[in-house]
């Protein structure tokens, strides 16, 4: 069986700056896996790697045993990846349902249609109502995106990233900035939507990662240091001394 | 040999002048991400200013009182009209200094009328140089080579020698850092639009005698100056220079040298149909030079954005 | 703020369009029936005249709109496409046997594929950005082509430009389009038509990802599609509809020159476009109206008229950006709590003397302008129907005092329109 996704020395210079510093990762297909690290160790420049976001300039990347390298965001996404972003990245002047649907329009086929009215699509209007029942945000359907609560706009975030039934999800820090309460229900949310398929995220709260997670990388410095289920990387002694020494007392 | 020396002079001339608008131009642009369509109308403010200011004070007061009032203004339009359109975005930015272009020129109508204002250049640089073979190079060109230089040397200087060019150099970079650090970022903002159009000013009084004083004058030079700082690379002062002179020159030696198109068709194997006036191609075979002078800068940078769409300097984009 | 915007969610989707499932006809048999019986009010041929221009700028600005307000790309070049398309129909009326098998209400067509395929190949390079890198490189190509005018004159024809006779085409059901009227109701059909198309283009899956990609390219790009398609194929369609504006234009003037082509249509086209506003589908409709009113109308009675216009423009962009339909949309709330009425008095008083204020301001203008450029010893002006001596203190006195009273009354009575203003938009019973 091939790994949903599958990273080989993968390496990425800022000038001379060296950020990601050889990163061999394999994701099997239906897993739930968890980035962490301290700040600064590049799960961000991580994830923009994979998704396409900027080039790598070593090393390889695969998806379903496909090379992702020189594809565009758009040609990435259209082979089966979706991602969220840190920071609320959504359409704040359409409507809540307009985002959901634009998200839905390129993989129900529509690609660069000019001949079929967006309102017709009964399957396309279902399709959008039924994400925002998932994601709670039915009663909010029809308001400007950008005057949402942060909660629901990260709520509204991981709806566009779904929406367009990508098989591998990848979610840059979710619960970013929520409150104990907001991120009790993002965490019930992402659980509920990526049912079955293949979750990749970076997380700081160490309650979502060993709440979701079912593996999950230390990432430090550019190389990841440990790989394995939450039991393993609790106990694993380099990842205590490198990061967790803290975090872990907490829990 | 001789000729080619004059044409030199010539387009240098030309580019030192396209320089001084589109060194402004591209200092405003890389501070605040703004293209000042009004730019070339600043220059055109500083001919009639000069003008107005030279009929009872003299063209030397003209050249110093007149970008002075041109930065002024400058300054004012930022303060009070850009800051207040910035929050909605680089677009309405662009469309409102376009509104600013109209509303100049229809100023200027308004003032002066529409006719071609008699300022010449001053009797004390009407005397011929020296001359090359019978060409007479003016005084009045060396004397706007020598300002343009001036012009160019200080600049550089202020913003690699001084503390208030490393802040505006930081500025250029990270506008919220040194924001950070204390400094008032709006006002070195205002500062460089009113030394950016006092600059396009200067142009004004000086390319105002030889060029001419005529409302029509921003319109003609003002897309070129967009074309030059497209080519150098937006916000690129070196880019700007190269560009600027290459504009120059091109444009003037294509017009001194009557090159046509039918000697290169010809000399590329092709034949020239007859009867030419019946051919479909009658215009490709007649062009000349000095015809497609003025839309060379145009051809040039549709070609630079094709093969190298950050221009030739340029490292980044809008 | 969010729990009284959820009172009545179904009510900013209509104005956003998002959820509906069906077109409103409504206003569109209402726009043809008014074209159908505007020829029956208006009937001077002068005012005809005006209509015909009116239409063709309504169909130009609502391409050119295709792109800024749905797009967000401003280009300050697109008269190009229109005046392509308008030089190509003229070179197909002047091809005699083709001409005389094809009916003249199917050109425009052919000035469509004509902006079309010039967009086409433009489009390949210049929406690679958006942005000032986009603005840039339509003038930059804007000015190229308005320049090769005058040396491509085979296909331009020069200085003088190049003619032709709309009567030699295929009599349509047997009209020539001798007649001005025919003329008029050939160009109203294309109004409508083209409108129409805009309109459901905006409404497809193609038109919304427009909005999408002009709101956040980068997150498009995350949902699979290209920004720089998303752009290519609007400005195509763009183009298309350009070049249908330029063939009308070609059919009702019978001349292109190099005026179609250059910067300064250009830059009208965008003045018209935004006056009338970006964000609504009917406001590049009213910036045409209103635009080809002030071009036709005003500049008959005022050499100033562009210096108006400029004014307006600027003031626009400062204070207005969402143009003249957005000052009529913000008065939707207030329509739906049925206080609309309440403002009218409010309303005449402020806007009314500042009205008459800014009258007495625009008077001075003329009286300054008279002033310093008529010809010597004329002193005579004419002005609002009155004829007086300009170099005189009184009407000074009368247009300054006018100025002063009527803004001045303008400004006294704000606070109490601001405070209506708020009264108007508050539901009734909810805390202030």
């Amino acid at each position: 069986m091939t790994a949903a996704l599958e990273l080989d020395g993968l390496k990425k210079s800022f000038g001379k700056t060296e950020i990601i510093r050889g990163v061999d990762l394999s994701i099997g297909k239906g897993e739930r896996h968890a980035i962490i690290g301290p700040n600064g160790a590049g799960k961000s420049t991580l994830f923009n790697l994979i998704t396409g976001r900027f080039p790598q300039s070593e090393g390889h990347i695969r998806m379903h045993g496909q090379d992702l390298a020189g594809k565009a965001p758009f040609q990435i996404n259209r082979m089966g990846l979706s991602r969220s972003f840190q920071i609320t990245n959504i359409f704040p002047k359409m409507s809540v349902f307009e985002n959901v649907r634009c998200s839905l329009l390129w993989s129900m086929g529509y690609r660069y249609n000019f001949w079929s009215m967006v309102g017709r699509s009964r399957a396309l209007t279902e399709g959008t109502d039924r994400i925002l029942d998932q994601i709670n945000l039915t009663a909010r359907r029809d308001l400007p995106a950008g005057v949402l609560s942060y909660a629901e706009q990260r709520a509204l975030e991981i709806g566009i990233t779904i929406a367009g039934g990508a098989d591998v999800i990848m979610l840059d820090e979710p619960t970013a900035g929520m409150s104990h309460s907001e991120t009790d229900y993002i965490v019930e949310l992402i659980r509920a939507v990526t049912e079955g398929k293949t979750l990749i995220m970076v997380e700081h709260d160490m309650g979502v990662v060993f709440g979701l997670a079912d593996q999950i990388s230390v990432l430090v410095y550019g190389e990841i240091i440990a790989t394995g289920t939450p039991e393993a990387v609790r106990a694993n002694p380099k990842v205590q001394e490198a990061y967790l020494g803290e975090a872990m007392e907490v829990h | 040999m001789d000729l080619i020396l004059v044409n030199l002079i010539d387009g240098l001339v030309t580019g030192l002048l396209l320089f001084m608008l589109s060194a402004g131009l591209t200092l405003i642009f890389s501070m605040m991400g703004v293209l000042n369509f009004a730019h070339a109308s600043f220059y055109m403010l500083g001919a009639y200013f000069a003008f107005q200011i030279s009929l009872y004070l003299g063209f030397w007061m003209g050249l110093l009182i007149a970008p002075l009032v041109v930065g002024v203004l400058g300054a004012g339009v930022e303060r009070y009209g850009l800051r207040r359109v910035h929050q909605y975005g680089h677009v309405p930015e662009l469309i409102f200094t376009f509104g600013l272009a109209l509303l100049i020129e229809e100023l200027v109508q308004f003032i002066w009328g529409k006719n071609q204002m008699p300022y010449a250049t001053p009797e004390i640089l009407q005397f011929t140089a020296f001359s090359i073979a019978g060409n007479s190079i003016p005084a009045y060109k060396i004397f706007m080579i020598f300002i343009s230089i001036a012009i160019f040397i200080g600049l550089l200087y202020v913003l690699t020698r001084t503390r208030v060019g490393m802040i505006i150099q930081a500025a250029l970079t990270y506008p919220k850092t040194v924001e950070a650090l204390g400094h008032n970022v709006p006002l070195i903002f205002m500062g460089v639009f009113g030394v950016g159009t006092a600059l396009a000013g200067v142009a004004g009084v000086i390319a105002g005698p030889v060029l001419g004083t005529f409302p029509g004058m921003a319109f003609v030079l003002g897309s070129i100056v967009f074309v030059t700082i497209v080519i150098g690379g937006l916000g690129s002062l070196w880019g700007a220079l190269v560009a600027s002179l290459l504009i120059g020159w091109i444009t003037t030696f294509s017009k001194a040298y009557n090159l046509r198109m039918e000697d290169l068709l010809t000399w590329l194997g092709f034949t020239k149909p007859e009867p030419i006036w019946d051919s479909a191609w009658r215009d490709l075979w007649s062009i000349t030079s000095p015809q497609i002078a003025d839309i060379l800068p145009y051809i040039l940078m549709v070609l630079i954005l094709i093969f190298r769409p950050y221009g030739l300097f340029g490292k980044r984009d809008a | 703020m969010t729990d009284q915007l959820t009172t009545d969610p179904t009510k900013p989707a209509q104005r956003i369009g998002a959820g509906s499932l069906t077109v409103p006809l409504i206003p569109w048999v209402l726009a043809a029936a008014l074209l159908m019986v505007l020829p029956f009010i208006f009937t001077a041929n002068s005012a005809i005249t005006i209509m015909n221009q009116m239409a063709i700028t309504i169909i130009f600005a609502l391409a050119y709109n295709m792109l800024l307000g749905q797009g967000g790309m401003l280009s300050f070049g697109h008269a190009v496409y229109a005046g392509v398309g308008g030089f190509a129909c003229v070179h197909i009326m002047n091809m005699d046997d083709f001409f005389a098998q094809i009916p003249l209400p199917l050109l425009p067509i052919f000035g469509g594929l004509m902006g079309m395929g010039l967009a086409t190949i433009v489009g390949a390079f210049s929406t690679r950005k958006a942005g000032t890198v986009f603005a840039m490189i339509s003038l930059g190509v804007g000015e190229l082509i308005a320049a090769c005018s005058v040396i491509i004159v085979a296909f331009f024809g020069g200085e003088e430009g190049i003619s032709g006779d709309r009567t030699y085409g295929m009599p349509f059901f047997g009209v020539e389009f001798l007649q001005q009227i025919e003329v008029y109701y050939l160009i109203a059909a294309w109004l409508l038509i083209s409108a129409a198309l805009m309109y459901l283009y905006s409404r497809t899956p193609l038109g919304r990802m427009a909005n999408a990609v002009r709101d956040n390219p980068e997150r498009a790009e995350f949902l699979g599609y290209s920004a720089r398609w998303v752009r290519f194929f609007s400005f195509v369609a763009s183009g298309f509809f350009a070049g249908v504006a330029g063939a009308l234009f070609a059919i009702n003037y019978e001349i292109l020159t190099e005026e179609n082509l250059n910067t300064t249509q250009s830059g009208l086209i965008l003045l018209a476009t935004f006056l009338g506003g970006v964000g609504f589908f009917f406001g590049p409709i009213l910036g045409a109206i209103v635009f080809t009113l002030v071009q036709t109308v005003l500049s008959l009675q005022t050499e100033l008229w562009a210096f108006y216009l400029g004014i307006v423009f600027v003031v626009t962009v400062m204070f207005f950006p969402g143009g003249l339909a957005g000052l009529l949309m913000m008065h939707v709330p207030a329509m739906r709590l049925g206080k609309l009425g309440r403002l009218g008095v409010p309303y005449l008083k402020t806007l009314g003397s500042g009205a008459i204020g800014c009258l007495g301001a625009a008077g001075l203008i003329e009286m300054t302008f008279h002033l310093r450029h008529a010809s010597a010893g004329d002193h005579s002006m004419t002005l609002f129907w009155i004829t007086f001596d300009s170099h005189t203190i009184l009407p000074w006195i009368v247009a300054i005092a006018v100025t002063f009273v009527g803004l001045g009354i303008a400004r006294r009575t704000a606070p109490a329109l601001a405070e209506a203003w708020n009264e108007a938009n508050t539901p009734d019973g909810a805390p202030r």
